[in-house]
């Protein structure tokens, strides 16, 4: 049940500009939804109903995957099951499909949107770190007109974006892996529905034996979904040896600061967060 | 403020005046009085609310009603039974001992449902994956996948 559920004004915006003019005034500003799954549960969970609610369902300039040769765009209301179900998406953003394919079960994925996940801001959101390995950009819409934001610098903080209260997430874009391999992972209490206990994403070209880029990115062991800048600026150039996993596990467990809550302790997970990577390097041998 | 709707619920055209956010679950029990559709958590994770929208297993519990577009076919548990292969796997649920207290048997077979029309040869896997949102305490899930193969096997052997 969702207390006072009958109460908000939900307004449907027929188009972006429409969203937008209503989100640049105080007044008739409202709550952003898309799928609605986590704010749903939120309010279910007794986080008050907001009195305005402004619809993003079904806008046209928010839903859809572009390709490009060098840039795959992702409108920010794409569901988990249209990026799961795109075939085209696998060989280019191999880590994010997984990500979406994993976000809690079917049910969930038909509903729950890209944008929606980034928006919600939460540490334990499952695509944040497939999408950060990308190095790619969030592109942002108000009536002062769009910008974007680097992936890296949009979660400012616990429950925190880059985005301001009269902006509304378009689209996702996002340079293709190329000849880098992705891996995506995440533990929990179990595969479907449970909220992650830690996941990694990582994005590493080797060329000649070594490591010529490495992007690795983590949820649930900072307040935001964080790049492992430390472990990467590590991996640099160097030559992927058997002993290398390893060794990079220690740079992690060095770096990450991870927090005990109902799901996980610091301990566990900065012990899984090291063997997370490690196990995605390994993979490269 | 009241969203109106028009949707083909069940295969018959029904509209809808919905207040607010009140959830589609709330709505197909209360306004329509299907109650096939069952409140488990309230927050989308037991699956025993699951209908399907265009096709698609959703939890009721988590969607606004107004955020259902004008145009969307649902079918909850009591518009399924009157389709030959969702009596097929109701008969295959009975038939593999499937059910105990039956509160998640709706969602089940929903699930169930929706992976059969897709994927009429689906493996163990696919099947374990397709209900892994649908959560049952009682039966341990082995004789639910046999339901779902059971009535998967004799789904093709009637279409022979």
């Amino acid at each position: 049940m969702i207390p006072n559920a009958d109460t908000p004004r939900i307004v449907f915006p027929k188009d972006l500009d429409e969203a937008c003019r209503l989100q640049a005034n105080p007044r008739t500003r409202g709550r952003l939804i898309a799928g609605g799954t986590d704010l749903m549960a939120q309010w279910a969970a007794g986080v008050p109903v907001p009195e305005r609610i402004v619809s993003l369902k079904n806008l046209p300039e928010l839903t859809g995957i572009a390709l490009t040769p060098d840039l795959v765009e992702i409108g920010a209301a794409t569901t988990h099951a249209a990026i799961r179900d795109d075939a085209r998406l696998r060989p280019l953003l191999p880590a994010l499909v997984a990500a979406s394919s994993s976000v809690g079960a079917r049910q969930i994925q038909a509903t729950g949107t890209l944008g929606g996940n980034a928006a919600n801001a939460s540490p334990a959101g499952d695509t944040a770190p497939a999408l950060l390995v990308t190095g790619g950009l969030v592109l942002l819409a108000s009536v002062r007109g769009p910008r974007t934001v680097p992936l890296d610098q949009f979660w400012t903080g616990y429950r925190q974006t880059a985005a301001a209260p009269d902006e509304i997430i378009v689209s996702f874009l996002l340079p293709p892996r190329g000849r880098a391999k992705e891996t995506f992972r995440k533990v929990g209490t179990r595969a479907a529905q449970a909220i992650s206990k830690i996941m990694i994403a990582t994005r590493v070209l080797v060329k000649k034996g070594s490591i010529e880029h490495a992007a690795v990115a983590m949820g649930s062991v900072a307040a935001t979904p964080v790049r492992l800048t430390a472990l990467e600026q590590w991996l640099q150039g160097r030559p992927l040896t058997e002993s290398l996993p390893e060794e990079a596990a220690a740079v992690v467990r060095e770096t990450v600061h991870p927090i005990d809550d109902i799901r996980s302790t610091a301990d566990y997970r900065r012990w899984a967060a090291g063997q997370l990577a490690a196990d995605a390097l390994r993979a490269l041998l | 403020m009241k969203t109106r709707r028009t949707w083909k619920l069940n295969g018959k055209t029904v509209t809808a005046d919905i207040p607010g956010i009140r959830r589609l679950l709330d709505v197909l029990r209360e306004d329509f009085g299907l109650t096939g559709a069952k409140e488990g958590c309230g927050e989308g994770e037991c699956g025993a609310c699951t209908v399907l929208l265009d096709g698609e297993p959703v939890a009721a519990c988590l969607i606004p009603a107004a955020q259902v577009p004008d145009g969307a076919a649902l079918l909850t548990i009591e518009g399924v039974a009157r389709t030959r292969a969702g009596r097929v796997l109701q008969q295959a649920y009975i038939d593999a001992g499937a059910v105990q207290c039956g509160f998640c048997i709706p969602g089940m077979v929903l699930s169930s449902y929706a992976l059969l029309q897709r994927n009429p040869r689906p493996t163990e896997r696919d099947i374990r994956t397709a209900l892994s949102g649908n959560l049952c305490r009682c039966t341990g899930y082995a004789k639910i996948v046999a339901a779902v193969r059971l009535a998967a096997r004799r789904l093709r052997e009637e279409a022979k």
